[in-house]
């Protein structure tokens, strides 16, 4: 486009993200001149609403930041609250919290994966356009999503924000009966994922790769959901006592949300990709044969194969799912006795869409003193600008309709929950 | 009849479906709840033949307008809920259409909100359009009673 007047690419809505907020992308011919992901709400509410609250609280008030996450805020704060506590829960009971969270892996990725970021691949305005042609993909995303609730139902009471969840284990658990009860859906579950692997793979993906510094859990043994160490592509292992040692959030004057940074880096990429890149021996057998035969060997950098990568992670929540399952026996008692005591804990846990911190101080009492909440979309918030920087100049030469679009497909591979970073979220791109 | 009130009790306004379905509830009517988002919407009313929907939305109307809208009815411009999702109420009746789950008789009472920030309170015209919406959904089931 050099040579050519200057352009505006507007989006003032970005559908199919959970939540609204806006994107301003300013183009001067084929450079791009600004990049500004803005956000309007204040994002730092929950943490003054939960200071003075029993820490007994605190799963219970964070769920309720984000209607499609509400496990991993409640996983974050248990942890980061048995840590402050110096809690030890039961090995059934930290088995349960990995089944939990299971259900919320599947509910959300079956959500985007075919009702938010496919009908972009395919062309389609929303999921409603893409019924009319593809019923049954769209059946089969209703049928994946209803078993993760399922499991949710199952431990957490209801749906949408659970609250059997507690500081030191369950309020109650269930009995052996009941989670098995469960495994001929998640074995139509896991035959679905894998489907959804291959049709994943068929999808066109935009030749777009950038050297991310890929961020996510590491386990031992284990596919991250609850716990291990914070690991990067660049070399990061870190404990979660250590993480604003070496992120920090930074304030911009466009948008209320903080960015996080790696401090003296910038950037850095959270969410399926990360974990697949930097996990991708923990994940189970059928997941890892899976990915390979869709064309995904590690590292991943296309940022739109996220789209089959979070297929992939489907397999493994199905599978691991029900590995749970095959080895649970109800606990002695569904939580420990938990004591008031002072103590500062944090802890990281994988969200659907990247990692979370939490970080809590709590007084002799056990009133919360002290809260940090920094959700995933705030982490990548940084990173999706620094790719919309780059991506659009590639679509300088595109209609201004069609690099909208592609400019959203980019922006929803990162399935920002801008929810949990804040309230609504709107995109918005000029060309001059 | 199925009776669904959605919405989040942490964001203000948008507790409007949930309270007008808690409202009910006292009054021996059972009613369900949920965040509003579509799929879950999708699987209450999947099978059922009546239904009712509360939620907070958000037209050019004045707040506290309360909106009874049918399926055909529904706004293209509005927000049908408020909540923070990407797919709600209107994507539900589209899609529940498509896909031929729509119930055959479907009413969306609509509540004008404006304040949906994390722990807002509920405004007062809300509150009053809350009791107008019990008070009609009440003599409904009444008068088929």
């Amino acid at each position: 486009m050099s040579g050519r007047g200057g352009r505006t690419i507007k989006v003032d809505t970005l559908a199919r993200v959970e939540g609204e907020g806006a994107l301003y992308i300013k183009m001067a011919g084929d450079r791009v001149a600004d990049v500004k992901l803005k956000i309007y709400e204040p994002p730092r509410m929950f943490e003054a609403f939960l200071r003075g609250r029993h820490f007994s609280e605190a799963p219970d008030i964070t769920a309720r930041i984000c209607g499609i996450c509400p496990i991993a805020y409640q996983m974050s704060a248990v942890h980061a609250i048995e840590r402050a506590l110096a809690i030890k829960i039961d090995p059934a009971v930290r088995l349960l919290r990995r089944l939990f969270y299971c259900g919320e892996w599947i509910e959300s990725h079956a959500l985007h994966v075919y009702m938010l970021h496919a009908p972009d691949f395919l062309g389609y305005q929303d999921v409603i356009e893409m019924a009319k042609d593809h019923r049954a993909a769209v059946e089969k995303a209703l049928r994946l999503k209803k078993i993760g609730n399922r499991i949710v139902h199952l431990l957490g009471g209801r749906e949408i924000h659970p609250i059997s969840a507690c500081v030191g284990g369950f309020y109650k658990v269930p009995s052996r009966k009941q989670v098995q009860e469960l495994v001929s859906d998640l074995e139509w579950a896991l035959e679905a994922s894998l489907e959804t692997v291959r049709w994943t793979s068929t999808l066109e993906f935009p030749p777009f790769e950038q050297e991310y510094e890929f961020v996510a859990l590491q386990h031992p043994d284990e596919y991250p959901l609850n716990e291990g160490r914070l690991v990067s592509s660049h070399g990061l292992n870190i404990d979660a006592a250590e993480y604003e040692d070496r992120f920090v959030e930074v304030h911009v004057k466009h948008s209320n949300a903080l960015h996080s940074v790696m401090r003296g880096k910038g950037s850095y990429f959270v969410g399926p990709l990360a974990r697949f890149n930097l996990n991708f021996g923990r994940l189970p057998e059928i997941a890892q044969k899976a990915a390979i035969e869709a064309g995904l060997r590690p590292p991943v950098k296309n940022l739109f194969r996220s789209i089959v990568v979070r297929a992939v992670e489907l397999v493994f929540a199905c599978a691991e799912a029900l590995r749970v399952i095959g080895e649970y026996e109800a606990p002695a008692a569904a939580h420990v006795d938990v004591a008031n005591r002072a103590g500062v804990g944090q802890a990281i846990t994988e969200a659907p869409r990247g990692i979370l911190y939490h970080r809590y101080a709590v007084d002799e009492n056990g009133l919360i003193v002290a809260a940090k909440i920094v959700p995933p979309t705030s982490q990548n918030q940084r990173r999706i600008e620094d790719d919309l920087r780059e991506y659009a100049g590639h679509l300088a030469a595109w209609p201004i309709e069609e690099a909208t679009w592609k400019c959203e497909q980019a922006v929803r591979c990162y399935d920002p929950c801008i929810s949990c970073a804040t309230h609504f979220l709107k995109v918005r791109i000029d060309r001059q | 009849m199925l009776i669904i009130g959605c919405g989040n009790r942490q964001r203000g306004d948008d507790a409007a479906g949930l309270i007008v379905a808690e409202r009910l509830r006292d009054g021996g009517i059972p009613t369900q709840t949920c965040s509003g988002e579509a799929t879950e919407v999708m699987e209450l009313w999947r099978d059922h033949d009546d239904v009712i929907i509360i939620d907070a939305v958000t037209t050019a109307s004045r707040i506290g307008t309360l909106h009874i809208w049918d399926p055909e009815g529904l706004p293209k411009n509005c927000q049908v809920s408020a909540s923070t999702h990407g797919l709600g109420i209107a994507e539900a009746v589209e899609l529940s259409r498509t896909l031929g789950q729509l119930p055959a008789r479907l009413r969306v009472y609509g509540i004008e909100g404006r304040e949906f920030g994390v722990s807002s309170e509920i405004s007062p015209d809300v509150m009053r359009a809350i009791e107008i919406a019990v008070g009609r959904i009440e003599s409904e089931i009444r008068s088929r009673a």
